[in-house]
C-alpha cells in the first residue's frame, strides 16, 4: 500500500517535470540560444566560483572577514538605503506606467483625428485555443454599439460584437471567423484578410485576384467595403506569399501591425 | 447543508480555474496551446456527484463562460452539460479507481467539447474548415489535459469520494475496467 502511494507520488512528480519541460521547450526562442554553451556554463560556474573562493582563501586574500563589526554596520546602512531606493524605484515604475498609458491615448487621438473615438482598456482575453476575442471596459453608457471598429496606435484591432452597459466584446482580426475586406497599398488590389488556426499571430490573405502582384513587405489596409471597417486603417504587412498549383488558391500570410498578446489600450471609433 | 457547501466549493473551483485559464495558462502553455480545465472539472463533478449535478453545473458554468468571453451564448453550456451527463454513464460501466478511466474520459470529453465548439463555429460563421491545424491544436490540448489529470489525480480521487458520499446515497457496484 505504502509502496503504491510512493509510486503514485513519483508518477505525479515525473509528470510535473515532463509538463514543465514541454512548456519550456515549446516556448523557447531557438534562434537566440546557444544551448550547449548555456548548459556548460550552468554546470561549470558553481565549480568555478568555489575554486576561486578557495584560491582567495589560501592566498591570504580573506581580508573580507577582518573587520566584521564595521562591515556589519555598513551592511545595515546599505540595506536601509537599498530599501529606500527600491521604494523610490517602485514609485517611479508606477508613474512611468501611468505616463505611458496617457501618452498612448494622446498618440492614438492625434493619429486618428478624423474619427470620434472612445479610449478603452483591455480587461479580459479569450480562454479558448480556437478563437480570439477580447473584452474592453467601455459599453453602451459610453456610446458603444455593436459593429463599431476598434483600433490601436499600430493599426486595426477588430470590431465590437456585443455590448453591455460597461463592457464590450471585441472580435479581433486574428479570430478565425473574422474576415476583413482589405487593399494592398501599392497595387490597390482588393483581398480578404482572415484569421487562421495555423498561427494565431498571423493573418491569411485569400481571394487574391489572379492578376494581382504581391510583394513581400507590402502594406495592407482596410478597403472600406463591407460596412464595418472604415477605409485606410493599417492592418499589417505581407510576410510570406504561398503559391499553389491553381493560381486562384494562392494565399499570403500577413503579419499584423498590432501585437495582440501585448494589447492593453485601444480606441473605439464611434462615428463611421 | 453538506451538499450546499460542496456546491459552493465547486463554484469556487470554477472561479479559480477561470482565473488560471485567463492568466497563468496564457504564458504556461505548450506551443501557445492552453489546457481546458473546465472539462476536467465537469468530468469530475459528473463522475462523482452524479449526472444531475454534472448536467446542471455544466450548463451553468458553460453559459457563464459564454457570457464572460464567448461569442454565442449557450453552446459551451450545452456541451459541458452533455459531458456532465456522460460522466455518470461512464461511472456505471468503469471503475473510478482506475487512472486510465479518468484519462480516457478526459480525452473523450475534451475532444467532444472542442469539436462541438469548432463545428458550431464553422456552421454559424460559414468559414472554411482548417482540419489539420485544428487537429494539431486539439492533440496538444488533450495531451496537456492528460498531464494535468495525472498530476491532480490524487486530489480528484480523494475529493471525489468525499463528494460521492455527499451526493450519492446508494452504493453503485462498479464493473472494474
Amino acid at each position: 500500500m505504502n509502496r503504491k502511494k510512493k509510486t503514485g507520488i513519483v508518477g505525479v512528480i515525473v509528470t510535473i517535470i515532463i509538463l514543465i519541460i514541454l512548456v519550456v521547450l515549446s516556448n523557447m526562442d531557438t534562434q537566440n540560444m546557444s544551448s550547449a554553451e548555456n548548459v556548460i556554463d550552468y554546470l561549470v560556474m558553481p565549480i568555478q566560483n568555489g575554486l576561486t573562493y578557495l584560491k582567495n582563501k589560501i592566498s591570504g586574500n580573506d581580508s573580507f572577514f577582518a573587520e566584521v563589526d564595521s562591515l556589519k554596520a555598513e551592511n545595515e546602512e546599505l540595506k536601509q538605503r537599498n530599501s529606500e531606493l527600491e521604494q523610490s524605484l517602485r514609485e517611479y515604475e508606477i508613474l512611468k506606467a501611468e505616463n505611458e498609458t496617457l501618452k498612448e491615448y494622446v498618440n492614438l487621438k492625434d493619429k486618428y483625428t478624423d474619427y470620434t473615438t472612445v479610449p478603452a482598456s483591455v480587461i479580459n482575453r479569450d480562454i479558448s485555443n480556437y478563437s480570439d476575442t477580447i473584452v474592453i471596459n467601455v459599453g453602451t453608457d459610453d456610446g458603444i454599439e455593436t459593429n463599431m471598429t476598434v483600433i490601436s496606435d499600430k493599426g486595426l484591432v477588430g470590431h465590437v460584437i456585443s455590448v453591455t452597459n460597461n463592457t464590450a466584446k471585441v472580435q479581433t482580426i486574428v479570430d478565425t471567423s473574422s474576415s476583413v475586406s482589405s487593399t494592398i497599398s501599392t497595387s490597390r488590389d482588393t483581398i480578404i484578410v482572415s484569421g487562421t488556426l495555423e498561427d494565431n499571430s498571423l493573418l491569411r490573405a485569400i481571394y487574391i485576384p489572379t492578376n494581382a502582384t504581391l510583394v513581400q513587405g507590402d502594406n495592407i489596409e482596410t478597403s472600406g467595403l463591407g460596412g464595418i471597417y472604415p477605409k485606410g486603417i493599417h492592418i499589417g504587412t505581407i510576410s510570406e506569399i504561398v503559391n499553389t498549383q491553381n493560381i486562384t488558391d494562392r494565399y499570403a500570410m500577413i503579419e499584423p501591425a498590432v501585437d495582440f498578446t501585448k494589447l492593453e489600450t485601444v480606441l473605439v471609433i464611434t462615428n463611421k | 447543508m453538506k451538499k450546499t457547501i460542496s456546491v459552493i466549493l465547486i463554484v469556487v473551483a470554477f472561479l479559480i480555474i477561470y482565473f488560471l485559464q485567463s492568466n497563468f495558462f496564457t504564458w504556461f502553455n505548450i506551443a501557445g496551446i492552453m489546457p481546458n480545465l473546465f472539462v476536467i472539472l465537469i468530468v469530475f463533478v459528473g463522475l462523482f456527484a452524479g449526472k444531475k449535478l454534472g448536467l446542471i453545473l455544466g450548463l451553468i458554468f458553460g453559459t457563464c463562460l459564454d457570457f464572460f468571453i464567448g461569442r454565442y451564448i449557450g453552446i459551451s453550456g450545452i456541451l459541458l452539460g452533455t459531458i456532465g451527463l456522460l460522466a455518470e454513464y461512464c461511472d456505471k460501466n468503469f471503475s473510478k479507481d482506475s487512472k486510465i478511466t479518468i484519462i480516457l474520459m478526459v480525452i473523450v470529453s475534451t475532444a467532444l467539447f472542442e469539436i462541438g465548439i469548432y463545428v458550431f463555429s464553422l456552421i454559424r460563421n460559414s468559414i472554411d474548415a482548417e482540419i489539420l491545424p485544428f487537429i494539431k491544436i486539439l492533440v496538444i490540448e488533450i495531451i496537456y489535459n492528460i498531464l494535468i489529470s495525472i498530476i491532480i489525480y490524487p486530489l480528484i480521487h480523494k475529493l471525489g469520494y468525499a463528494l460521492e458520499n455527499t451526493f450519492k446515497t446508494k452504493t453503485i457496484m462498479t464493473r472494474y475496467f
